[in-house]
């Protein structure tokens, strides 16, 4: 058991962020090297400035909110808390000054940003069990959304236990102190993260973000990195 | 299937591989936006119709050939081998498709369904199962452009016919031909198509602003990207650059065809010539004055219906209803937007394949017809040789009523000193 978590949260670590990070260049190198399409593949009327536009349909998803008003709620949220978490787990590494214009305490959010993502694949989840959306899914989908989902509820329970319940043996010292050995490639296991009470979440949930770090470069996934450029074309 | 065809077919595959078709692939996330979108969905309700379902079709084949996954784990994309099953779900998905793009203005990524049902169609041309008719046309057309003598006479003599039809529009000025052919040095080259009311009107509307232009010997129209040939494509459309360029011309203008228009204006590269539509070219008489035309010769509402390959994907959308506003004081929209309005149901060689088509493109199109019905017009215009066909099959089909009229021949009837 002590040789499983040890390999969970130690080397598999590392190889999903080598799989992530490798994986992710090469797949986009490949994709960026093809020959351009010789045409325009531009939607009209064209409104300039084009760059702005594209930014404007990268990350606001107006065609969403036109079509379909409730998905779009719930892709903002989304969307939105995905970037909110990936600026709490930067502070369970080190302080970071500029995260700290707004003051608050880490982690951030109060436990409401963990809360809203998960109901938020919950609905993702479910609209595809009903029909159209249903005939259009893949395997793929719903693997990616179950998966986001106990990553997410695993990791947000020590973070409700800690802000709702007072539960306070695991502390951010000590997040702090694992992943920054990790990063200094010195991996150091301090006691609390291994033997406290609530030691098996943290172990399902970075096995899950493990499995979906290694899975990403493969997937749909790569719409985050592709949106950019697709929506430029249609701009022109 | 055996392994020679099927490592042809993937050649074929890999040939249309380019940046933003990788983007296309990679991308879909099967979030369902685009459903609501295709006329054929929103008609017939099936889900091999939504825009998603028909790019599934091809990216099965990707994910099983072009992916890392396709071998160790093909069914967490439900990857799909290429045999004789996926060539007919291919046809139904390409030949279903009328590649007008209303669900790219819907996805939020922009996924571009033509662009993967041209893999599709490239696909049943290497299968040897696509619609032999349109592989026909296109190559005559390539013929044509090879052996341009052996039809010049026959052209010239069809030509001369017409001449005293436009005279008739539009008096010429004495010593003026009616309707030039091979004139160098013209100002604009008109490519026309195959038939009368594409010349006719628009050579009477040319002579009445007093344009310098000329004829071209070949007929607009481009079976290469119905069928979705991109060599066969690119020689049918250098046929008329050459001719362009011979008579060293500065604007070529194309018949109301959505096709050859773009095709035209999007494929033929930089060019000392410029490309316009004939809608465009009669916006700019119309502003400058050269030609005059008179509202009481239309009566009743008027709706026009936007062309997909002119408007959503050509950016022709504002010309045509400045020529209406000199037509009509009773215009009426069919939607909000231009951009939104559905397509017809005749796009991507369906109108060309005729009666073969006809049940499908009449159950398909449905949607059409209720907005136009909603319009409460009474003249349809468009400016696309094959909407413009489809509306009138649409019109008998379903007894709308409305008159079915090229904007081209409207204004050629308005026409006053």
């Amino acid at each position: 058991m002590q040789t499983l978590i040890y390999f969970i949260l130690v080397p598999m670590v590392y190889i999903a962020f080598a799989t992530f990070f490798i994986g992710t260049t090469l797949r986009l190198v490949k994709i960026f090297r093809e020959p351009k399409h010789p045409a325009t593949l531009q939607i009209y009327p064209e409104k300039k400035p084009q760059w702005l536009w594209a930014l404007h349909d990268t990350f606001l998803f107006p065609s969403v909110r036109r079509h379909k008003p409730v998905l779009w709620v719930f892709l903002m949220l989304f969307h939105i808390c995905l970037l909110l978490l990936i600026v709490g787990h930067l502070e369970l590494f080190a302080e970071f000054e500029i995260f700290q214009i707004v003051p608050h305490e880490v982690f951030l959010g109060q436990g409401y940003v963990g809360l809203i993502i998960a109901i938020s694949l919950l609905y993702f989840l479910f609209r595809r069990f009903k029909s159209p959306v249903r005939d259009l899914s893949v395997p793929e989908d719903y693997y990616l959304l179950i998966l986001l989902f106990l990553i997410v509820v695993f990791g947000s329970e020590m973070d409700w236990a800690r802000r709702w319940y007072g539960y306070d043996v695991m502390t951010v010292e000590e997040y702090r102190e694992y992943l920054m050995s990790l990063l200094l490639l010195q991996p150091y296991l301090p006691e609390a993260v291994t033997e406290s009470g609530h030691s098996f979440m943290l172990v399902l949930h970075i096995f899950f973000a493990n499995l979906f770090l290694i899975f990403f470069p493969f997937s749909q996934s790569m719409h985050s990195f592709l949106s950019l450029p697709m929506n430029k074309l249609r701009r022109g | 299937m055996d392994q020679k065809t099927r490592d042809d077919l993937l050649n074929l595959f890999q040939s249309k591989l380019n940046e933003a078709m990788r983007f296309y692939l990679e991308t879909c996330t099967r979030c369902g936006v685009c459903t609501e979108a295709c006329h054929v969905y929103a008609s017939m309700g099936q889900a091999k119709y939504i825009a998603a379902y028909r790019a599934e079709i091809v990216r099965r084949l990707y994910k099983k050939y072009f992916k890392g996954r396709g071998k160790f784990w093909p069914s967490v994309g439900e990857a799909k081998e290429l045999t004789e099953m996926a060539v007919e779900e291919l046809f139904e998905a390409a030949y279903s498709c009328t590649g007008c793009r209303r669900c790219m203005v819907y996805c939020p990524f922009g996924i571009d369904t033509q662009m993967i049902m041209s893999i599709a169609k490239l696909l049943l041309i290497g299968a040897n199962a696509e619609p032999e008719i349109l592989t026909l046309l296109a190559d005559t057309s390539v013929e044509k452009g090879k052996s341009i003598a052996l039809f010049k006479e026959g052209f010239m003599d069809g030509v001369k016919r017409l001449e005293a039809e436009v005279v008739a529009k539009w008096q010429t000025e004495a010593g003026r031909t009616a309707i030039p052919v091979d004139v160098e040095g013209a100002d604009l080259l008109y490519v026309a198509l195959a038939g009368a009311h594409s010349i006719i009107p628009a050579a009477a509307i040319f002579n009445a602003a007093g344009e310098n232009w000329t004829l071209s010997f070949f007929e607009a129209v481009n079976f290469g990207a119905f069928v979705g040939d991109p060599t066969k494509t690119r020689l049918i459309l250098e046929r008329i650059v050459n001719e362009a360029k011979r008579l060293k011309v500065k604007e070529v203008c194309i018949c109301e065809c959505g096709t050859a228009f773009r095709v035209m204006k999007q494929l033929s590269g930089k060019q000392p010539f410029k490309v316009s539509s004939i809608t465009e070219v009669h916006t700019r008489y119309l502003r400058e004055g050269r030609i005059k035309v008179d509202k009481s010769k239309l009566s009743g509402p008027i709706t026009y219906h936007d062309p997909c390959q002119i408007a959503r994907n050509g950016g022709v959308m504002d010309e045509p209803r400045y020529i209406l506003q000199h037509l009509t004081d009773d215009f009426r929209e069919m939607t909000r937007e231009p951009k939104y309005n559905w397509c017809c149901g005749g796009g991507g060689g369906l109108v060309a394949l005729g009666e073969e088509t006809l049940d499908f493109r009449m159950k398909s199109a449905r949607v059409k017809v209720d907005q136009v019905k909603a319009t409460g017009a009474e003249t349809l215009t468009t400016a696309c040789e094959n909407c413009h066909t489809q509306l009138s099959n649409l019109n008998d089909h379903y007894k709308m009523g409305v008159e079915v009229k090229f904007l081209s021949s409207m204004v050629a009837d308005a026409l006053v000193r």
